[in-house]
């Protein structure tokens, strides 16, 4: 029976709920192994004038204390382009950024001598906002553009209705559970041996070798597992990673990285804030007939992804809808924060809330329902489905997702209760929302859209297999076992997914851009398939009979139920353990490296134009939302989720990563608020003020249904990528909370920002009554 | 007088003496004894990662009674006498335990960083009650993050596992040869000792409430704790214990919940679990509030009196203890004294304790039904949030008139504070909600609140007057039970 389409559990849940799955810090201590951490910058901005660590190095326990001068080769890195430095060399760029290193005996060792590391600095204002850096035109690389349909003011001139603003929106931490994590071990003649929490291990090898100066050769990097990854372990597991190798360089002994909570929030960048310009026209009926967009990305202090990021932002703009004339310009500001990096959604979620936000706009304008908007704008099947940057939405079902979901959450109906109960409930005010979701997937830089895999059979009939993709709890170790399974007909326990490891998968892509399964499950695929060639073409000579007339035929050979046999003869069949085994005595190849790279995709960053994804995700969410009129707070009593993932290969998987992203969403739209003060120190830097999602936020009335279509015949088994969209559908509770505040009055819901916090509400709700008693909530429909 | 804490973990004997007693009980199971599959993400008793059973003993009784607690902010030196259940403990003979085995099947895993802190909390519940709906479920889970799974499937599997007979731990572990060891030492003096850094640490852990007072006595400046979850928290932070502590863990007396004569009457140790069933009957309104103290793991080893001592505006208990005229008692060497609470803060962290003294017991006059009570509290988010606000609003009236007001506010100043001018301005006026405005700009007059990570200054000034509308809204027309 095949397993594929069935919910096996995760590949390590019983490691999970027993403890026994090893986290890096779980691993036990080698011998003479040093414990390391860093001295942050207590600035924002300004020049390091002087370390004094006289006093670090006597305390008992420390080994050593390291600066740039003496990191051995590199010290500036990063992904797209050489502008973050390792080690804090003269200039400080934010507060928490790493200065120097200590490694110590033992824990307490350590946390002495990093106290006693002495910094002198000279401090100048930070940076900070994106309206300073707007104004300052402290931009990071160069302006990006995706346009078409004419001169966008002449457009917007033409539509009988405008609407502009300015949008804000929060940034968000990962909050991944693990912190960021690496130990070095030296080796032989200068190798390193690095284990690091990330999600991109082939990185992490260029980044150590290129520190240490010597050649990808010398460094292997392992990734068993991570607590958690969501884009935060894609570029800033380096730095750990790093110091880990410098110390076990150093010192000639092993060496161990682990961040507290505190630290990793503090000094590692998280999703971008975001500041948006806006502009529609748009016609009596609410179709948008010209959009002008300038995105302005809080980058923090470096590059690291944000191009990339941006890039995915203006491929977003439209979300589910269909732009005549489209204008998306985006800049990435320099502000004096770390380097903001990669989050599930990766720029796609700013930009699909801004466009949420003009929809739910142009519906109170037009005093129209917000769905009857979107029905309007919606990209169509066989017209007006060609995206601003060229690429045709091909098999869209965004217009039956919409239908499908208003009719079984029953939104019209119960929008005409919401009015009903604002007009006369004077405690609380509710909202109900319906927004669309349609994400892009594969990498927009093309070279990234490729895996390799190796698969390993033994003697036993069992099978290894190991790929470029890191486990961090999305269950890609899990579906690539059961691709697996199938290819050979046999049972999931039968094959493992082995650390990934860059010895034995070279060059990878990091997990991200939800298509790992797409592009490491069909590598393996791949591997398994060369070696079935071989096998079928050794089982089919056992399998036949001369004497019967059955000839040898590799076609006919199957593999199922952990045996092969010849479908002309089924009742024969060879256990799948000694047919391995006497393949090798016979001098068949027992393993193979498949390789695969994503056909057909191209995207021109000049023209802003081009085929950048494979395929599309999509879906759909309605949100409802009850906020506390006079303290603001919010509760989400009822969601229902609509989303198109293709044939699920795991729909236990799948389901966990649509209500986790989903959560997740509604967590960076609704709760989850980072805080600095006037220097540019993060307040918000453990759960205990930065919020996400708690248990009892999960709504009670919770509704998840997958839609019913399976075209997505390119993609692996049928499968869609699964990772990032659902986070998107948390943007439902945002709009919720604009149209609940527009029963207050069209003043209190034109200026909410994201997120939509208790705060906020109240400040949106407050500024209604300016000039009059704020207790004056009038209920009404606008 | 004993150098050295005894305690049980899985079932293994452990003694405990010099430097360790001080560790957190996570760091001890994690590199003391390897027992790694207790994770450690904040240290700071917000995420449950770290959360472990620990089984006590009441006096004569045959059983320990197992709770979910934060390992990472209980100190070892907190321990004597216990038996702590890890996720390594669970297992015999290779079996899941029932929780495990859902979690498995329900998916409830993802990344698994957070998986045996859930695992052990849903032991917990079902330790305490053997069958929960899915809202007990919920709120007895409120001190479990996860980033991966959003709850659904952890919840599914909380629902699943109950189909399942539950083996209890005192099977498991049965607990007589434990007890019995125990037994030898319960009346020992404790006092533990360490040196690190050329830095001496002491802490005493009495039987007897005398000798708690004699230690205070001869060390004034000691730091006394019962839960510890907030010294818990800036060892981790700070890396530093104070040098002298006193730990009233084993001290029976100060641990008792009775109603009389329309008071609450509480020992000083007593948790707020118990406080929180107790006021159940007694005070539902400040039930409602306790439910969202904290979560279940920092509820059931966090005290009435830590709360108190802590003297943080921002305490969660304290408008509450303010409108309703709490009576602390304190004791010394030289004898006890009663002090109202609405006295005992005379600034930000600075209290009417006296050096030597220590809170015993608390009074808590209990509403009548004939009078309105509500409290507030907002947080960014519901459940395991500190306040960035809070409230007490507590109303008699006579007709339609106002007889009787008293309004406390937290948050909004350097202590908790009675808004006497608006109290004043409320008696005898009729409640209707024009009164209730003017009462919002009185009481906006009389706070002082400040920027910070929890809130604008201008929200809680904002907050301030939409309670006093909130109260009205509610309680119009009815006498509200409280």
């Amino acid at each position: 029976m095949p397993s594929v389409g069935t919910t096996i559990p995760h590949d390590s849940a019983v490691g999970h709920v027993t403890g026994q799955a090893f986290y890096l810090d779980d691993v036990a201590a080698m011998a003479g192994e040093l414990h390391v951490g860093f001295v942050p910058s207590p600035i924002a901005c300004g020049t390091l004038t002087g370390i004094d660590a006289t006093a670090a190095r006597a305390t008992r326990g420390v080994v050593a204390v390291y600066t740039v001068a003496d990191v051995p080769a590199h010290n500036v890195f990063g992904p797209l382009a050489a502008d973050e430095p390792f080690l804090a060399d003269q200039r400080l760029l934010y507060v928490g950024q790493p200065v120097a290193i200590v490694a110590a005996e033992t824990r307490e060792a350590l946390y002495r001598g990093i106290a006693a590391v002495k910094l002198t600095c000279a401090e100048e204002p930070p940076l900070l906002s994106l309206e300073e850096s707007i104004a300052q035109e402290r931009y990071l690389g160069v302006e990006r553009r995706i346009a078409r349909g004419g001169q966008i003011d002449a457009e917007l001139a033409k539509a009988p209705h405008r609407l502009s603003g300015t949008f804000h929106i929060g940034g968000q931490e990962q909050f991944y559970l693990e912190s960021q994590a690496a130990i070095a071990y030296p080796g032989e003649e200068g190798q390193m041996v690095v284990h690091s929490s990330t999600q991109n291990p082939t990185e992490i090898q260029t980044v150590v070798a290129e520190m240490l100066g010597v050649g990808f050769h010398e460094v292997v990097c392992v990734t068993k597992r991570m607590g958690g990854g969501f884009g935060g372990k894609e570029t800033q597991a380096a730095i750990p990673a790093m110091m880990a190798a410098l110390v076990a360089r150093k010192t000639g002994r092993a060496a161990r990285v682990i961040f507290d909570k505190d630290t990793d929030m503090i000094s590692t960048g998280k999703r971008h804030p975001y500041l948006v310009r806006w502009e529609v026209g748009f016609e009596r009926d609410g179709r948008i007939h010209a959009l002008k967009y300038d995105f302005f990305s809080n980058g923090g202090c470096s590059l690291d992804l944000s191009p990339s990021i941006l890039e995915r932002t203006l491929l977003h703009a439209d979300n589910a809808y269909y732009i005549p004339h489209a204008d998306f310009r985006g800049r990435i500001c320099f502000t004096n924060l770390p380097s903001n990096t990669a989050f599930r959604g990766f720029g796609g979620p700013q930009a699909m809330s801004a466009t949420e936000n003009i929809i739910e706009s142009i519906a109170q304008h037009l005093a129209l329902d917000a769905y009857d908007v979107r029905r309007a704008n919606v990209y169509g099947v066989a017209e007006r489905n060609v995206t601003p940057y060229g690429q045709i939405v091909e098999k869209n079902h965004l217009p039956e997702i919409f239908a499908q979901l208003a009719a079984s959450s029953q939104y019209h109906a119960r929008r005409a209760e919401i009015a009903r109960r604002n007009a006369t409930d004077p405690l609380t005010l509710r909202g109900l929302a319906l927004t669309g979701m349609k994400f892009g997937i594969s990498f927009t830089s093309k070279f990234l859209n490729q895996g390799n895999a190796l698969v390993n059979l033994y003697t036993d009939g069992t099978v290894q297999v190991s790929t470029g993709g890191t486990e961090m709890g999305q269950g890609l170790n899990t579906k690539i076992r059961q691709l697996v399974a199938d290819e050979f007909g046999l049972d999931p326990a039968r094959v493992r997914l082995m650390p990934t490891s860059t010895e034995k998968n070279n060059n990878t892509s990091p997990t991200a851009a939800s298509a790992s399964t797409d592009l490491n499950g069909a590598a393996a695929v791949r591997a398994c398939q060369q070696i079935k060639r071989r096998l079928k073409k050794f089982a089919a000579e056992r399998l036949s009979d001369k004497a019967e007339g059955l000839t040898p035929s590799p076609r006919h050979v199957v593999f199922a139920e952990n045996a092969v046999y010849d479908s002309r003869r089924p009742e024969l069949r060879i256990a799948f353990g000694p047919l391995c085994d006497e393949a090798r005595r016979e001098r068949v190849d027992l393993g193979a490296r498949g390789f695969f790279a994503t056909p057909g995709v191209d995207f021109n960053r000049d023209t802003g134009r081009g085929t950048p994804f494979f395929y599309y995700t999509q879906g759909a969410a309605a949100v409802e939302v009850a906020i506390d009129r006079f303290t603001g707070e919010l509760t989400i009593p009822r969601a229902d989720l609509l989303i198109d993932i293709g044939r699920s290969i795991n729909p236990g998987v799948d389901r966990g990563q649509i209500i986790g992203g989903f959560i997740q969403g509604m967590g960076w739209v609704t709760a989850e608020a980072l805080t600095y003060n006037a220097k540019g120190a993060l307040l918000s830097h453990s759960p205990t003020t930065y919020k996400i999602p708690a248990v009892t936020d999960v709504p009670l009335d919770f509704r998840l249904a997958l839609f019913d279509y399976n075209d997505n015949v390119q993609n692996i088994r049928r499968s869609k990528a699964v990772g990032e969209p659902p986070l998107m559908l948390g943007i439902a509770a945002w709009a919720a909370v604009k149209n609940a505040l527009s029963y207050a009055s069209a003043e209190a819901a034109t200026f909410l920002s994201l997120p939509a916090t208790g705060e906020e509400i109240l400040r949106c709700l407050t500024t209604v009554a300016a000039g009059q008693p704020v207790h004056s909530f009038k209920g009404g429909t606008p | 007088m004993r150098d050295h804490l005894l305690l049980f973990i899985n079932g293994q004997r452990h003694e405990v003496r010099g430097r360790d007693a001080f560790l957190s009980l996570s760091d001890y199971l994690r590199i003391r004894c390897g027992l790694v599959g207790t994770k450690i993400v904040c240290s700071e008793g917000d995420c449950g990662a770290c959360t472990t059973l620990i089984g006590r003993t009441a006096a004569s009784a045959a059983e320990f009674n197992y709770k979910p607690l934060d390992s990472c902010i209980q100190f070892l030196f907190q321990l004597d006498g216990t038996h702590v259940v890890t996720v390594e403990g669970l297992r015999r003979d290779g079996t899941l335990n029932p929780v495990q085995q859902a979690m498995v099947d329900c998916h409830g895993s993802q990344c698994g960083f957070c998986t045996p802190g859930f695992v052990m909390a849903m032991t917990g519940l079902l330790e305490e009650q053997e069958t929960v709906d899915e809202h007990q479920l919920r709120t007895g889970l409120t001190g479990n993050l996860c980033r991966c799974t959003g709850y659904t499937p952890i919840l599914e599997a909380g629902m699943k596992c109950q189909d399942a007979e539950h083996q209890r731990l005192g099977e498991l572990y049965p607990a007589e040869p434990m007890l019995a060891e125990f037994e030898r030492v319960a009346n020992d003096s404790l006092q533990l000792e360490s040196q690190s850094f050329g830095e001496r640490q002491i802490a005493c852990c009495p039987v007897a409430l005398d000798d708690a007072l004699e230690f205070l006595a001869a060390n004034p400046n000691a730091t006394i704790v019962a839960g510890a979850t907030d010294i818990g928290v800036r060892a981790n932070k700070a890396h530093q214990l104070p040098p002298a502590i006193l730990d009233l863990n084993r001290i029976a007396d100060l641990e008792f919940v009775k109603a009389e004569y329309g008071e609450l009457r509480c020992g000083a140790r007593t948790s707020w679990t118990t406080l929180l069933a107790a006021f159940r009957q007694a005070a539902p309104e400040f039930a409602r509030i306790l439910q969202l103290f904290g979560a279940p793991q920092i509820r059931h080893v966090g005290t009435i009196a830590g709360n108190i001592a802590n003297a943080s505006p921002i305490a969660d208990s304290l408008p509450f203890l303010f409108v309703m005229e709490a009576t602390l008692v304190l004791a010394s060497k030289s004898g006890r004294r009663e002090v109202n609470i609405n006295e005992f803060y005379h600034g930000y962290k600075k209290l009417e304790l006296q050096p030597g003294e220590l809170i015993v017991e608390i009074r808590i006059p209990l509403p009548s039904e004939s009078e309105l009570l509500r409290l507030y509290k907002v947080s960014r988010r519901r459940d395991l949030d500190i306040s960035g606000f809070t409230a007490a609003v507590r109303m008699q009236l006579e007709g339609d008139a106002i007889k009787q007001a008293s309004i406390a506010f937290g948050a909004v100043g350097p202590t908790v504070l009675r808004a006497k001018q608006t109290e004043r301005f409320l008696v005898g006026e009729p409640l209707t909600l024009e009164t209730m405005q003017t009462a919002g700009d009185i009481a906006v007059s009389e706070v002082t609140p400040i920027d910070d990570v929890r809130g604008s200054a201008e929200y809680r000034r904002q907050l301030t007057r939409n309670v006093l509308l909130k109260f009205y809204h509610q309680t119009q027309g009815n006498l509200a039970q409280v």
